[in-house]
């Protein structure tokens, strides 16, 4: 197993994190992102929102998950993911896509018939 | 706020087929590519090669942990004239071209299958029986730009650009439910066509080298002009200095 080794510049100790473990961390952390824009995809479908307010209701959501993971998380969270920066903005676009998808298809089904 | 009236058999009969339709044929062909892929076969060779290759590798990143002369025990064992392991095993140079291999072609053509016919044939049969379909709307505006991606097979040129013909609704079932099969079918999926991409470039260090004749000599090369630099010749006095520098 291989280990990615990141140094501090205020600490001389190098950090050794494992590898396995990063990318499993990763994998559960898309699998929420994306239920997270399903659902949140299909509330705001429900709900009507259109235009400018569904884009606002997604970042709400983005911004909501990130702050459940801190919680999650706790106060050691840098055991478990290397910056809280990228755990906000990774997949940002990706899971854009699916909730546009949702909502489309919720909206379409509620309101547009 | 519709200032266009939709039937609301369009609906049930054409709108929802088409999202679970899609999903399904991931999902089948998810399940076909398992039935269809074939075990490749490793030979217990190309596995010893490709391991020696890593140790030779891990050596000499890693040789400056070691005393000299164990870095240079194990680099005789690779790189001796005589005895060395790179020196004695003989290779025969693979050169052959992936389009005479017959077993190559079968796996290009069963991934040609599952992934680009369902696609043609699928498509082709949404773009018969749905076709003409005005299906949703989505609910943001859009530019001009968007119409003809998402009004395929609807010319209309005074229509809204944020209607979705049911052509256009198709595809983009096809690329918004990707995430979804990852959600569903679990990481590296079959009915994901990126995917399997990734997968290929990510096994290529389980991979044997493509031609050990090649790859035995550059690593002895590499191995022959590495320098043996021993990184822990102070390790005691750092340990004693940092020890010294906490009790105080």
């Amino acid at each position: 197993m291989s280990a990615i080794v990141k140094s501090k510049d205020n600490k001389p100790e190098p950090i050794a994190y494992s590898d396995a473990a990063l990318r499993n961390n990763a994998a559960v952390v898309e699998y929420c992102r994306t239920s997270m824009a399903a659902l949140s995809g299909s509330t705001a479908g429900v709900l009507g929102l259109t235009g400018l307010y569904g884009f606002a209701f997604y970042v709400f959501a983005v911004v909501i998950l990130w702050l459940m993971f801190m919680i999650k998380a706790g106060s050691n969270w840098n055991k478990y993911y290397k910056s809280r920066q990228s755990l906000l903005t990774s997949g940002f676009f990706g899971a854009l896509f699916t909730y546009v998808l949702f909502w489309t298809f919720i909206y379409g089904m509620v309101h547009v018939y | 706020m519709t200032e266009l009236l939709l039937d609301p058999n369009i609906r049930v009969w054409v709108f929802l087929p088409i999202v679970i339709i899609t999903f399904l044929v991931g999902i089948v062909r998810h399940y076909i590519s398992i039935i269809l892929s074939s075990q490749k076969k490793i030979e217990l060779l190309q596995v010893q090669d490709s391991q020696v290759m890593i140790r030779a590798r891990l050596l000499r990143e890693n040789g400056k942990y070691l005393p000299r002369q164990s870095f240079a025990m194990r680099r005789y064992w690779f790189n001796n004239e005589d005895t060395g392991y790179f020196k004695v095993q003989k290779r025969a140079a693979a050169s052959q071209n992936p389009m005479t291999d017959p077993g190559m072609m079968t796996d290009m053509l069963k991934g040609n299958v599952t992934n680009v016919l369902p696609m043609i044939v699928i498509g082709g049969w949404i773009n018969w029986m749905f076709s003409g379909f005005l299906t949703t709307k989505v609910p943001f505006p859009l530019t001009l730009r968007f119409k003809p991606m998402l009004q395929r097979g609807v010319e209309l040129a005074y229509l809204d650009a944020s209607w979705v013909s049911s052509a256009s609704w198709y595809f983009l079932n096809v690329f918004g439910l990707r995430t979804i099969y990852t959600l569903v079918l679990g990481e590296n999926n079959a009915a994901d066509q990126s995917k399997v991409m990734q997968e290929q470039m990510s096994g290529a260090a389980m991979a044997m080298p493509p031609d050990p004749k090649a790859a035995f000599k550059a690593e002895w090369e590499a191995l022959e002009i590495t320098e043996h630099r021993w990184s822990l010749a102070n390790v005691e006095s750092d340990l004693l200095a940092t020890d010294s520098s906490n009790s105080l």
